[in-house]
């Protein structure tokens, strides 16, 4: 059977708000489609072969989290960015999302290093962002749950992942959310974010089996009830 | 004459709220108190001349309370407590204005209080409590609170700010690490279990809630977990490993549905329980309300009285009759409840008939994600039949389906139950899973159809 590998970064630490629901989606949707999933996690000091994954993602964790994460993250700095260029697909969420970009600024003004992946500087405020956010993308309209006191701003160059329709965003003036690199994605939005976005899902799935497997279409899958539970939260103030 | 007119005032607003049924006249008082007199919390509670305690954590508030409250009313107090629902800093504060004439005296000797963990650092400063209680930390609407190191250093304050004995879960490390705070070494007592039957050291992704040393931040290593992050642990750099508790569960005779029958050792001395609450959660209120009995020099033979006839804490596991149908309404906050809940009750039962409520109203917490940590994936071998109801139905039925179990959402409450009712076989039980706001609902429901006791809030 063709295997998928997908590398879930730090789920020890960056593992918040259901956030692991997203690997749960992305298995499912895998194994209702033929295919075997295999799930690896990386971890704190132990080195990690990423050329033998397929799909990476990774999670919100509490700021004790990030500050160890941060540190060991670093390593895998270049080899993250060249598999972003060649379209790697990738899902980072609030925490890991902010450790993505250039630096996250901590209230302690202490700075925490980023990868760069994306073009974002993230500064943490004393306003939390909280709630039911909806915004339209390129994979039509999102929703999720926000969570975060760090304000994202882009920099130059930079694409967010969508624009605002209901909630904060980025942060709490542009009314822009998220930042994508060629397959790779950045958002705050959990909720979790895939099992109620299965176009998103599909997305990140269609581009790992492209690279592995030149697949061109993916099989249909009934969504009925991901878009009612979506449409339900899209209500939700 | 500050006090009483502070008092007038909270008063008429107690009744007038009672009245107009906006808000069962519960924080409003305490509200304006807090604003017209700051001190009146303590000067009204510095007459319960057996002194104030408080209980806090993230699960099991309600029910530990409950069982304390049991213990000292049949030791001869006079008792002062507050709701669950009340159980801010205002709401403390309205118990106390209830509870008070005008001239300001309270007709009780002892103040019992259960406190959400993030006000307790405020009702501490005020109240001064001669004992208080931490039973676990769990990731609980983190959306309210943030983190739960942040959460444990508030708490940490509040201690700090009094000379009170403190009970701490020698079974969960942030809790037990807050030994730290007491004004002196001898202050400090812990409750935990030795012998139960331990989960194996599974290291799922499920989330653990504080897994690391408190002290250094490096891993714990487990020798055994019950449930969660609850167990017995070390930190592999020698900073910190699990206290020996003074109460301590050395093992469970028998478990059922109803209750569970436990051997404690006190101090070194054995005694039998017979909780009537089931799960192993439980066994750890019943741990720290038999340590608080203990320490307030209650003998243990009326301990064991109290503990093996009080019943739970409304919601918490009630049972309620409907014709020849029996119904367990149990419920569910948080991902480390509701998990508990599924293995106490449901992991182990074929083609259950279950109807859970989840809402999302500000008292359920705003964000449902966390249903996503719960792991329902356990439930799928035993073929359930489950229906999804409340606000927030749909999102059930879709965490379901990811777990690989069909379910039907049926958002109206009313039309949900009577699915229930229709599939429960005659002489048969159901199961009930409601979340806070959904419980009260719930229980409304039901009353159109049963007696059901009326709910204090």
């Amino acid at each position: 059977m063709n295997t998928i590998i997908i590398a879930h970064l730090y789920p020890r630490e960056m593992n918040i708000y259901g956030d692991l629901g997203n690997i749960i989606a992305l298995t499912r949707r895998l194994e209702w489609r033929g295919y075997a999933v295999e799930v690896r996690s990386v971890e704190v000091g132990k080195f990690f072969d990423f050329s033998k994954v397929d799909i990476i993602f990774g999670g919100g964790g509490q700021d004790s989290g990030q500050l160890i994460v941060g540190t060991d993250l670093l390593i895998y700095g270049e080899v993250l960015r060249n598999l972003a260029d060649s379209g790697m697909p990738m899902l980072l969420i609030c925490g890991l999302y902010q450790l993505f970009g250039n630096k996250f600024v901590t209230n302690n003004n202490q700075i925490i290093k980023g990868i760069d992946v994306f073009n974002i500087t993230t500064i943490a405020s004393d306003t939390r962002m909280i709630g039911n956010i909806v915004i339209e993308s390129s994979f039509g309209r999102l929703v999720g749950f926000e969570n975060h006191s760090g304000q994202t701003q882009l920099g130059v160059n930079q694409l967010p992942l969508g624009k605002v329709k209901h909630g904060f965003g980025n942060n709490s003036t542009r009314k822009h959310e998220g930042a994508v690199r060629n397959n790779a994605i950045g958002c705050y939005l959990h909720g979790p974010v895939l099992p109620k976005n299965p176009k998103l899902a599909d997305a990140l799935i269609l581009a790992a089996l492209k690279r592995k497997y030149g697949i061109a279409e993916l099989l249909k899958l009934d969504d009925s009830i991901e878009l009612r539970a979506a449409d339900v939260a899209s209500t939700r103030s | 004459m500050r006090q009483t007119l502070t008092l007038i005032i909270t008063k008429v607003a107690a009744g007038a709220s009672r009245i107009s049924r906006r808000g069962g006249g519960g924080a409003l008082p305490g509200l304006l108190a807090e604003k017209l007199d700051p001190k009146l919390a303590s000067r009204l509670s510095a007459q319960l001349s057996h002194g104030v305690i408080l209980v806090t954590g993230t699960n099991g508030k309600t029910t530990t309370t409950k069982l304390i409250a049991a213990e000292l009313e049949a030791h001869g107090e006079r008792v002062l407590t507050n709701r669950s629902g009340s159980n801010l800093r205002r709401g403390v504060i309205s118990s106390l204005i209830d509870a008070s004439n005008l001239s300001g005296e309270i007709d009780a000797t002892i103040g019992l209080f259960e406190v959400d963990e993030a006000w307790l650092r405020f009702v501490a400063a005020d109240l001064q409590p001669d004992k208080i209680v931490v039973l676990n930390l769990f990731r609980d609407q983190l959306d309210r609170y943030g983190e739960l190191d942040t959460l444990a250093g508030l708490i940490g304050d509040g201690i700090a700010s009094t000379k009170a004995k403190i009970y701490l879960n020698a079974d969960d490390p942030l809790v037990a690490s807050l030994s730290k705070y007491a004004a002196r070494s001898d202050l400090v007592n812990y409750f935990g279990v030795e012998g139960l039957p331990a989960k194996s050291t599974r290291r799922q992704v499920t989330p653990v809630d504080s897994d690391r040393c408190p002290v250094c931040k490096t891993e714990l290593v487990f020798s055994r977990i019950f449930y969660s992050h609850i167990g017995h642990y070390s930190c592999p750099n020698g900073d910190f490993s699990r206290p020996q508790p003074e109460v301590s569960l050395t093992h469970v005779n028998e478990s059922s549905d109803e209750s569970s029958d436990f051997t404690a050792a006190i101090t070194g001395k054995r005694y039998d329980f017979q909780l009537q609450l089931p799960g192993s959660y439980n066994l750890y209120n019943a741990l720290a309300a038999i340590a608080v009995g203990y320490g307030h020099g209650i003998a243990i033979a009326d301990l064991q009285t109290s503990i093996n006839t009080t019943e739970a804490a409304f919601g918490r596991v009630e049972r309620i009759t409907i014709g020849n149908k029996t119904l367990l309404l149990l419920l569910i906050k948080n991902p480390a409840g509701f998990t508990q809940v599924l293995e106490t009750f449901l992991s182990s039962k074929m083609k259950a008939n279950i109807l859970i409520i989840i809402n999302d109203n500000l008292a359920d917490g705003r964000d449902v994600s966390w249903l996503w940590d719960v792991p329902l994936e356990i439930l799928s071998s035993t073929q359930p039949n489950i229906i999804s109801s409340g606000i927030r139905a749909t999102e059930l039925t879709l965490r379901l389906k990811y777990a690989g179990i069909d379910s039907r959402s049926i958002e109206d409450l009313s039309s949900s139950l009577n699915a229930l009712l229709d599939e429960i076989p005659d002489g048969s039980m159901g199961y009930i899973l409601p979340t806070y706001t959904a419980m009260i609902a719930i229980r409304q429901e039901l009353s159109k159809r049963t007696d059901v006791p009326k709910m204090k809030l």
